[in-house]
């Protein structure tokens, strides 16, 4: 399953770089050619990207991907890149490193919700601990100082990340 | 190195690899070519050499593969430029009159040798640098 999951995953990157090789569309030798490379990568790093990669070539979940990073992420970003500039004009900063306890399961899930943490101004994943189950996060303002949930920090990110990484 | 970094190379390691793919087999086309291809595939190396660690990097590398590897782009550039000895060494044969590699210019199959010559060196630079990096990494001691 690992080599399906990276042949689609580096195939798919190919025919975006090879675009417009005929019209706007591929000429087969292009093609030909990706099926090999990515075949190639393929076999080389099939064990690489993990026994239970193939779960994202779900549509379902890519949909899911797409209305995530429109929505709720992009909207978080702009938010927080506001309350960033208010913070700078008026200095009124309180730095701190919070535990932040969460919900996940796997390795996928963690790593979506740090991205999307530290993607928002503000706050900074240091480090993810799955066997305490918890985040180390840097934050600009402390409001809190043990939340018992990232509710507070991440908004409705955690939910987003336990569907998508599931 | 931590979860989410192993995770992400995990991700990022095919991508740069054909990323790296592309820019050898489009070295008569655009930008790039053997060495920066193959430097951009020594670069997916050793991300997983950094983000995954020795241990597990010794387990998967075999030292021989590699010298052989980077052996065997060597003698694909030579075999390549004899091709036309008839002529000259270095003669584009396959541009000229060989049965592939002779398409409309600007086209993946054209140029005659120059994509054989840049997978060939290609491969060698991506050996080359992955063994000499895990090399270093493997050195055993550090001496004062």
């Amino acid at each position: 399953m690992g080599f399906i999951a990276v042949f689609i995953w580096s195939f798919v990157l190919w025919l975006v770089l090879t675009a417009g090789s005929k019209g706007l569309l591929w000429s087969p030798e292009e093609l030909v050619a990706g099926l090999i490379f990515s075949g190639v990568i393929a076999l080389t790093t099939k064990d690489i990207i993990g026994e239970k990669a193939s779960r994202f070539l779900n549509p379902a979940k890519w949909v899911g991907f797409v209305v995530y990073s429109i929505g709720p992420l992009f909207w978080g970003m702009v938010r927080a890149n506001l309350d960033v500039a208010y913070r700078v004009i008026t200095g009124r900063i309180k730095p701190g490193i919070v535990r932040v306890p969460v919900e996940l399961e796997n390795d996928a899930q963690y790593t979506i919700l740090s991205n999307s943490i530290t993607l928002t101004p503000g706050t900074l994943t240091i480090d993810a601990c799955p066997e305490e189950k918890a985040l180390y996060v840097h934050w600009i303002n402390v409001t809190e100082k043990e939340p018992a949930n990232s509710e507070v920090i991440a908004g409705s990110f955690e939910k987003w990340a336990r569907r998508l990484g599931r | 190195m931590g979860l989410i970094v192993k995770t992400t190379a995990r991700a990022t390691i095919p991508l740069i690899g054909i990323f790296g793919a592309y820019i050898v087999s489009h070295g008569h086309l655009t930008p790039g070519g053997g060495f920066q291809g193959g430097a951009t595939i020594a670069g997916a190396g050793i991300l997983f050499l950094i983000a995954f660690g020795l241990g597990e990097m010794k387990r998967r590398y075999n030292h021989h593969l590699y010298s052989a590897l980077e052996g065997l782009g060597g003698l694909v550039f030579l075999g390549a430029a004899m091709l036309g000895l008839g002529v000259a060494f270095f003669y584009n044969t396959l541009w000229h009159s060989g049965p592939v590699f002779n398409g409309e210019p600007g086209t993946l199959l054209s140029a005659g040798y120059l994509p054989v010559m840049n997978l060939a060196v290609g491969l060698k630079v991506f050996a080359g640098l992955l063994s000499a990096m895990v090399a270093i990494a493997a050195f055993r001691r550090w001496n004062e």
